[in-house]
């Protein structure tokens, strides 16, 4: 039985990295076959070696879009958790509100993203409120949909016990939402530097997205890609950090891969 | 025996739809009473008016002579739902001592590790709901209920789910967590919809009719106690299924 898992464990693990292998090699010989220029498509190796001499250089910049995006997440997931606890409990709240959740979620980040420069600045304000936006409301629906969710049979016993709003809430509702939130926030963890990139890309002077701007425009793609590498190495990281937090914390239940 | 609850004229509407129709009877300490009555006739619902959820329409209930809600309001009942319904973030222990959390522990005398063993789950303190099977998780769920020792057990249909053999040792086991904790929990009010179940349990069986619920019958049980399995083998016991399957059927 341990074993199994042991040997599905590897698995998990050996196949992508098997195919990026094969993928890095197949780049690296393509390029090398066909002659590629350098400021096209550098080879992977090229890249790699750039971000090993670039290293303290690329997390400088990573460092402040990390900033952005983690700012941004928390504020969302905040903003989300209190909506949502009031929507539960305010019919008119919910009503009234909701509708202006949406329109947030309709209008591009992009068409948003102009504004928001023009009335926080360049600064990390502006992209700490562009990832808020756009972590906003996958969260609020899932934690909306997570609180409300909850077995009747469990309510009625709480119920038959006397217990206070505040206890149904603490002790089943709380919980009862968790496997609906933790997806919401593994999807919201991507958006977030997505939105970090977004403001760097429209208004910064610091930030992945600054550089890639600048280095692509300079035709030094080998630093550029370099410096996206490192942005998805982190992002893959805050992902599967979140995915261990929610087998960890919604242990009882079976997690959907996203 | 001392009356302990007493049911008057329970009347229930769901809008204009009447579900319970002037419900009457009485409870005494020590006694163990079934309801039955055709699937959909209103007996969770009559249950759930006497736990507290539903609030009924007209009728009065009475624990030891005073209005039912303050014994409610005390944890004077414990109820046990079809399902176990226990909270699967929580572990077995955490489990029983939900009630205890939300009542405060003034009712409480025995541990709930005292109550693990009674129910027979000596052990498993730490295990999760869904590592236990349906009878073990239905066992949590008595402990739990019993854990502020009320005075009243109110059962819906607990064993309705559970396979015909664990239902039979479910039926023992009850009979015997009942005879350890009667010096508290001295009266069981039991839903079922199986004949046997309800002859092999109880003192009084009371047939309900289809909806809306109007009691038809009243049949006492006089088979000896402590009961053991032989007794389904006695002529008593075929007697007393016999005429409660005619009361059913003339329906």
């Amino acid at each position: 039985m341990l074993k199994k898992n042991v040997k599905n464990r590897i698995k998990d693990i050996c196949t992508p990295a098997l195919f990026l292998l094969g993928g890095f090699f197949l780049w690296e010989g393509l390029a090398a076959v066909l002659n590629v220029p350098e400021f096209l498509l550098p080879k992977p190796s090229k890249i790699i070696l750039e971000v090993i001499a670039q290293f303290s250089f690329l997390l400088k910049h990573l460092y402040i879009t990390m900033l952005e995006a983690l700012s941004g997440y928390l504020v969302a997931i905040l903003l989300s958790f209190t909506l949502a606890t009031i929507f539960v409990y305010s019919k008119t709240m919910e009503k009234g509100l909701y509708p202006y959740a949406i329109a947030i979620k309709i209008a591009p980040t992009l068409a948003m993203a102009p504004f928001v420069i023009l009335w926080f600045g360049i600064g990390l304000e502006s992209k700490i409120v562009i990832v808020t936006l756009i972590c906003f409301f996958p969260l609020l629906v899932n934690t909306v949909k997570g609180l409300k969710t909850v077995d009747e049979e469990a309510l009625n016993l709480l119920k038959s016990l006397s217990a206070s709003k505040w206890q149904i809430f603490l002790k089943l509702r709380l919980p009862s939402s968790l496997p609906f939130i933790f997806p919401a926030l593994k999807i919201s963890s991507t958006l977030a530097i997505t939105g970090a990139f977004v403001g760097e890309f429209l208004a910064a002077n610091q930030g992945i997205g600054y550089l890639i701007l600048l280095y692509s425009r300079i035709l030094d793609t080998t630093t550029a890609l370099a410096a996206l590498f490192v942005m998805i190495l982190a992002g893959i990281l805050l992902f599967s950090l979140i995915s261990l937090i929610e087998k960890k914390v919604v242990f009882w239940q079976k997690s959907e891969e996203i | 025996m001392n009356e302990i609850l007493e049911i008057k004229e329970l009347t229930k509407y769901y809008n204009s739809l009447p579900v319970l129709d002037k419900i009457s009877f009485r409870a005494h300490e020590g006694e163990f009473i079934s309801i039955i009555g055709p699937s959909g006739c209103g007996k969770t619902t009559l249950l759930k008016t006497i736990s507290g959820l539903i609030k009924p329409t007209s009728g009065k209930m009475e624990f030891k002579d005073r209005p039912a809600e303050f014994a409610v309001k005390k944890g004077r009942f414990g109820f046990v739902f079809q399902d176990a319904v226990l909270l699967p973030w929580r572990n077995v222990l955490k489990n029983i001592e939900l009630p205890l959390e939300i009542l405060g522990n003034a009712n409480s005398r025995k541990t709930p590790k005292d109550l693990l063993k009674i129910v027979g789950l000596e052990g498993f303190e730490n295990y999760y709901p869904n590592q236990l099977s349906g009878g073990m998780q239905q066992r949590v769920a008595i402990a739990r209920a019993l854990a502020f020792r009320p005075a009243v057990l109110l059962m819906d249909e607990p064993f309705g789910a559970l396979d015909e053999i664990t239902r039979n040792h479910m039926n023992l086991e009850l009979l015997r967590i009942w005879q350890a904790e009667k010096a508290v929990t001295s009266t069981i009010i039991f839903i079922t919809h199986s004949i046997p179940e309800a002859v092999f349990l109880s003192d009084k069986v009371i047939v309900l009719s289809k909806r809306p619920a109007r009691i038809k019958e009243v049949l006492d049980i006089n088979l000896p106690r402590p009961r053991e399995t032989e007794i389904k083998s006695s002529k008593e016991y075929f007697a007393l299924v016999e005429c409660l399957r005619k009361m059913l059927k003339t329906e």
